[in-house]
């Protein structure tokens, strides 16, 4: 027999969640744009197959679009603290406060990772441990990045020749392991079938209460649901 | 192919910096604005227009003064660093053993001037705020080299200091010329370059210790210049490669644990569901 669209029951109002402010938004595609472009002309002068675009045209055009792009990755972080203090200093000390929950998180990872459920994942924060992993990561090598890459744009022939050889490979390392982590950022947020509503997040701020009560439930209940009633009571 | 070098005979070099002017000739290279600086060297130093230049040391030893000479300029190391550290291929070992550099390739990273252990590739910036800059350095002539002519220096040096030849054959020659010059009273009389990073295409008959003449006594190959191409760059593709994989891995497992826990239905199944 056949069902009648009319007979399905009303769907209930979506709740959504605010998970980052405009300034967050913006900070993160900042960042995004920057560091793709920065990756793409730096693979340049990394994998021999690109060679011919380190000469010529292409090659004036690329070291010029890597020291622009440079600017933008390092204006990124100030944007988000200009425009969005609360939430930057507020994800800051996120990042560097471990506890009991992220070790939870890390004990059940394994089991996430091999198998696609969550076995006694214990409810997470704003962000899980591998989210502030990534946070960490991302604050090191940032400073890594525009440190050594403000010797080799300005210091060659300043600084002693092994501090300029050493920013090169730290350079290097600092991309490597970011390159990792923007692929397995990457494939969570478009590929992984059960988190790829987490890229809502980054577009319109918002993420549905459900996502947040599966993926985020500590910080649903902690940070939202009662700061909106001392809020409102 | 045999490999080619060039031998400086410091015994014989009168100072006259002919290789330097024939160097510039040779290659258009336009005069630098010098200083005085007490010495006759000038330029003071080598640069992107000066690729070889005559030094001047004066070197004491039992109450005896010398005044040496040294041509010098790239010496066309074996264990080339800056052959390790350029990412264009723009400077590689072509097919006499010499460092060659192809202009149109260097991308103006500079790495070469930072990895050399003699600090001879000069680096021209032409806008240090875009990076848009040109290396350059001595490459014993590779358009003269590798079409049977002998450098530009090597062909005006009227003393005959400067020689060219296969590597073997000035070797032993050098040899010869330091023995007779020991026995002519000059103790300290050495070659340099045989042995030094791997060999140098630049070998000389001294007649004072290296340091005499500004050369490094025991140059070093900078650890790093090799780590960089040959560490750290397989180091990322396998890395980037096992990230990859681990993600292949997670997502097979997750769509298999998804699929396990819902139930998919399309037009045509409906039936079937029922049954």
């Amino acid at each position: 027999m056949a069902t009648a669209v009319t007979d399905l029951a009303p769907a209930r109002r979506q709740v959504l969640v605010v998970r980052f402010t405009a300034g967050e938004r913006i900070a993160h595609w900042m960042h995004f744009v920057a560091f793709t472009v920065l990756l793409g002309t730096g693979l340049f002068l990394y994998v021999p197959a690109l060679q011919p675009f380190t000469i010529g045209a292409a090659g004036a055009a690329s070291r010029l679009a890597h020291r622009a792009a440079a600017l933008l990755f390092m204006a990124a972080p100030l944007v988000y603290l200009v425009w969005s203090p609360r939430e930057f200093f507020g994800s800051l000390k996120d990042a560097f406060t471990w506890g009991p929950d992220d070790l939870g998180w890390l004990r059940a990872a394994w089991c996430y990772y091999t198998r696609g459920y969550a076995c006694d994942m214990p409810p997470q924060g704003k962000y899980n441990a591998g989210q502030k992993f990534n946070a960490l990561t991302q604050i090191i090598t940032f400073n890594l990045f525009w440190i050594t890459g403000f010797i080799m744009w300005f210091g060659k022939g300043t600084v002693p020749p092994t501090l300029f050889m050493w920013c090169v490979v730290i350079h290097d390392l600092s991309m490597i392991a970011t390159v990792a982590l923007f692929l397995l950022h990457l494939y969570l947020v478009a590929v992984h079938p059960l988190m790829r509503e987490s890229i809502t997040a980054m577009f319109e701020g918002t993420v549905t209460e459900e996502f947040a009560r599966e993926h985020h439930g500590k910080w649903l209940a902690e940070r939202v649901y009662r700061r909106r009633a001392e809020h409102n009571g | 192919m045999t490999r080619l070098a060039m031998l400086f005979d410091a015994s014989k070099c009168i100072g006259c910096k002919g290789c330097q002017v024939a160097c510039k000739q040779w290659w258009g290279l336009p005069g630098s604005e010098t200083e005085q600086t007490g010495s006759y060297e000038n330029p003071a130093d080598l640069g992107p227009n000066t690729w070889t230049r005559v030094t001047f040391h004066e070197y004491e030893e039992a109450g005896r003064t010398q005044w040496l000479f040294l041509a010098w300029g790239c010496v066309h190391c074996t264990q080339a660093a800056c052959v390790d550290v350029c990412p264009t291929a723009a400077l590689k070992h072509n097919e006499l053993g010499l460092v060659s550099f192809e202009r149109d390739l260097c991308n103006g990273c500079g790495y070469c001037t930072q990895a050399c252990p003699f600090g001879v590739p000069r680096l021209e910036m032409a806008n240090p705020l875009t990076g848009q800059a040109k290396a350059s350095k001595c490459t014993f002539c590779q358009d003269r080299a590798t079409n049977g002519l002998i450098p530009a220096c090597v062909k005006t040096c009227p003393p005959g200091a400067l020689e060219w030849g296969e590597r073997d054959a000035l070797i032993a020659k050098a040899k010869a010329r330091v023995e007779w010059l020991k026995a002519r009273g000059y103790a300290q009389a050495q070659l340099y370059g045989e042995k030094e990073l791997g060999g140098l295409g630049r070998l000389f008959v001294l007649t004072a210790p290296p340091e005499a003449y500004g050369l490094p006594a025991n140059p070093q190959y900078p650890t790093l210049a090799a780590g960089w191409q040959r560490g750290v760059q397989p180091f990322g593709y396998v890395a980037v490669g096992a990230t990859v994989l681990g993600l292949a891995i997670n997502w097979i497992a997750t769509r298999r644990a998804r699929l396990n826990n819902v139930e998919v239905i399309a037009p045509e199944s409906e039936g079937e569901k029922e049954g």
